[in-house]
């Protein structure tokens, strides 16, 4: 029944084309822009959803720096880690070299043989003690925690070997070609050796927009002073408190050490993701914005062709039209424009994304968005003009004796 | 066949009330063809709405081919029309995006016609009002009789009972409105009842009969005359 109707409609429409072909190629644009824009932005959000592995929602990063002469370092840290330990509601706490997510961080490379060849293997390496695993959150998939005795100083001039390790199991995969790395040894530079004694499920490092993020080892060592960095973990629903109470305490408790910030965890990986972030917004908000103007278009354009037509309808409707009739003769009407839109914006819509994926370097569009964008915009026009097509159902049949 | 008894209808606008009918009543008979003249704003096309289901009214009972019409949804006064009323309007009211075959086939696409039967109709309606050569012109292309012709084919397409006609010719010079005239008496011939409207007392003559409307009411005292005084019809109105 619709497909009778539609061409007479279309011979009607193609007669009288210019507004239908300027909001056609409005849609197009709409499309191309909305089809790509969504994928970028889905990507994005993916990226930033992407899992820790760490207690990411419980934990508080306290930066501290001492100063002066009478600064004892060592003492500071184990004042401060005893008393952090003994608050309720404390699960976990330890001293870090470097704040996971933060986009700071230190890397080395690992090789399968002392003779230290090739390129090697990336690390993105931090130094925790024997609570480290607790405090960060992650979850232990083969082997051992640390060990108190094996927690020693950090040696600045990198003199002495670092023994043991744990890696995640990423790490484990690039340098071993297996997860299963309980006992297996990795060389530095230099050719000294390092024992997998651990092997973490997963855990993500410094820096979000590299492509080893999950590459990580946890080494036995305290980070020399004057900074110290602690990562404490809670249970849930106690972070705000706790980090209250310690930064009133640490504040207080030695006066050779200021308290540089307490935050959440979180705040380094929102941090981190901020452009990230601000690129899905910016592309939501224009995609919004052209997505009303485009349902403008095709609103101002019905309105307009049920404001000329008006003695038109009025006929059609002494001659035997219903009001359904009359309505169904704007949807389709703009069914017809949206899809000749729809049709070349697809098109477009594949240039643009090829050559945004060739110049970008990003993965080829789906064509799903596609078919969703289509029908998004299917449905845009038939919102769009539905208020005019309403309003034309209720010209009265008499306008076709009364007007002249 | 059209049976109107005391109908009446007010227009009303925030400032005045227009009885535009007064306790209306008229019959005509089926085959019948009838002029309805009266002086302007007599209620002549308020009338003619009336009886083509384009308006309501407010009072009376209209009878249109034994269907009472009081109360009939909005859709079934569309299909009345659809099925049993033929339009013809002073300006034509072709449709301007479409060819003279697609207009025709207006009406008969409401009516759900198969698509060869529609065809059928069509060339045979615009080979009456010979313009069958002319099926895929744009009305733009046709001089204002020829419109008026396409419009006749139009409303004969679906082989109404009734055609309903306001000024035809009003737009029309004599000889095309004199064509126009014969062709409505031999669409009549043929068996359709046909209302006109017209203030041409040359063509309201060529009818079977003349009705008068003055002042939204049928009078039968006397045919209109173009010259006559305007005490005279004062007097008319009040006998
Ligand atoms: N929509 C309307 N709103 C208000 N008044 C109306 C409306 N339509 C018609 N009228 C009034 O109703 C009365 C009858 O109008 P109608 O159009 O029926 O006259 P007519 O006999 O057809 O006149 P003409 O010969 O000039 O066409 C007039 O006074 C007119 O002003
Ligand atoms: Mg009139």
């Amino acid at each position: 029944m619709i497909t009778q109707d539609i061409r007479p409609i279309l011979s009607a429409l193609l007669r009288n084309r210019t507004g239908a072909v300027l909001v056609a190629l409005q849609v197009a644009i709409a499309l191309a822009v909305l089809v790509n824009a969504v994928y970028i932005v889905k990507q994005r959000v993916d990226k930033i959803g992407r899992p820790t592995g760490v207690d990411i929602g419980n934990i508080i990063v306290i930066d501290t720096i001492g100063f002066g002469a009478g600064y004892d370092h060592m003492a500071t840290v184990r004042d401060d880690l005893g008393w952090l330990r003994s608050q309720p509601g404390v699960r976990a706490a330890t001293v870090v070299s470097q704040i996971p997510l933060s986009g700071s961080g230190s890397s080395n490379r690992l090789f399968k043989t002392p003779e230290a060849k090739g390129e090697g293997v990336p690390m993105n390496y931090f130094l925790l003690d024997d609570s480290g695993v607790d405090a960060l959150g992650v979850k232990l998939a083969a082997g051992r925690k640390f060990r108190q005795e094996e927690i020693l100083p950090e040696d600045p001039t990198f003199n002495q070997p670092v023994p043991s390790m744990i890696v995640t199991r990423a790490l484990a995969k690039s340098l071993f070609g297996t997860d299963n790395a309980i006992g297996k040894v990795a060389y530095d530079a230099l050719g000294r050796p390092v024992t997998v004694t651990g092997v973490i499920e997963h855990m993500q490092g410094s820096w979000v927009d590299w492509d080893k993020l999950d590459h990580v080892g946890l080494l036995p060592r305290q980070p020399s002073g004057p900074n110290a960095t602690y990562l404490v973990r809670t249970e849930a629903g106690r972070r705000n408190a706790i980090s209250k109470l310690a930064e009133e305490h640490l504040s207080a408790s030695n006066a050779r050490r200021v308290v540089q910030h307490v935050r959440p965890l979180d705040y380094y990986r929102n941090r981190s993701y901020q452009s990230d972030r601000n690129i899905a917004i910016f592309l939501v908000a224009v995609t919004a914005l052209l997505a009303c103007v485009t349902a403008l278009g095709i609103f101002a354009l019905a309105t307009f062709n049920v404001n000329v037509r008006t003695r038109q309808i009025g006929t059609r409707r002494a001659v035997g039209a219903r009001k359904v009739d009359v309505v169904r003769y704007f949807m389709v009407e703009n069914w017809l424009i949206t899809t000749g839109g729809v049709l070349l914006g697809a098109a477009l819509a594949l240039g643009v994304g090829y050559s945004l994926s060739r110049a970008y370097e990003l993965p080829r569009l789906d064509l799903y968005y596609l078919v969703g964008g289509v029908v998004a915009l299917w449905a845009l026009g038939q919102a769009a003009a539905w208020q005019p097509a309403r309003r034309a159902a209720r010209i009265a049949p008499s306008v076709a004796t009364r007007t002249v | 066949m059209l049976a109107m008894r005391h109908i009446s209808k007010v227009f009303r606008t925030d400032l005045i009330e227009t009885h535009a009918l007064r306790d209306f009543s008229l019959e005509v008979a089926e085959g019948e063809f009838v002029a309805v003249t009266g002086p302007s704003g007599s209620g002549k096309t308020t009338f003619l709405n009336v009886a083509g289901l384009l308006e309501g009214f407010d009072t009376g009972t209209y009878h249109l081919d034994g269907v009472d019409t009081n109360g009939l949804s909005d859709d079934a006064r569309s299909r009345l029309r659809n099925e049993k009323i033929g339009f013809i309007f002073q300006s034509f009211n072709l449709i301007p995006d479409l060819d003279i075959f697609d207009n025709v086939d207006v009406p008969l696409r409401y009516r759900r016609m198969k698509a060869a039967e529609r065809r059928e109709r069509i060339t045979s309606a615009l080979d009456l009002v010979g313009l069958a050569s002319r099926a895929h012109h744009l009305p733009s292309q046709l001089s204002g009789g020829q419109q008026q012709r396409v419009a006749i084919a139009r409303a004969i397409a679906g082989d109404p009972k009734f055609l309903l006609a306001d000024e035809p010719t009003g737009n029309l010079d004599s000889l095309m409105a004199r064509q126009v005239m014969d062709l409505l008496e031999q669409i009549n011939e043929m068996g359709t009842t046909i209302v006109l409207v017209t203030h041409d007392p040359e063509l309201a003559r060529r009818a079977q009969r003349n009705v008068q409307v003055i002042d939204g009411q049928v009078s039968d005292f006397r045919p209109y005359e173009p010259h006559a005084q305007p005490a005279t019809f004062a007097a008319a109105a009040a006998g």
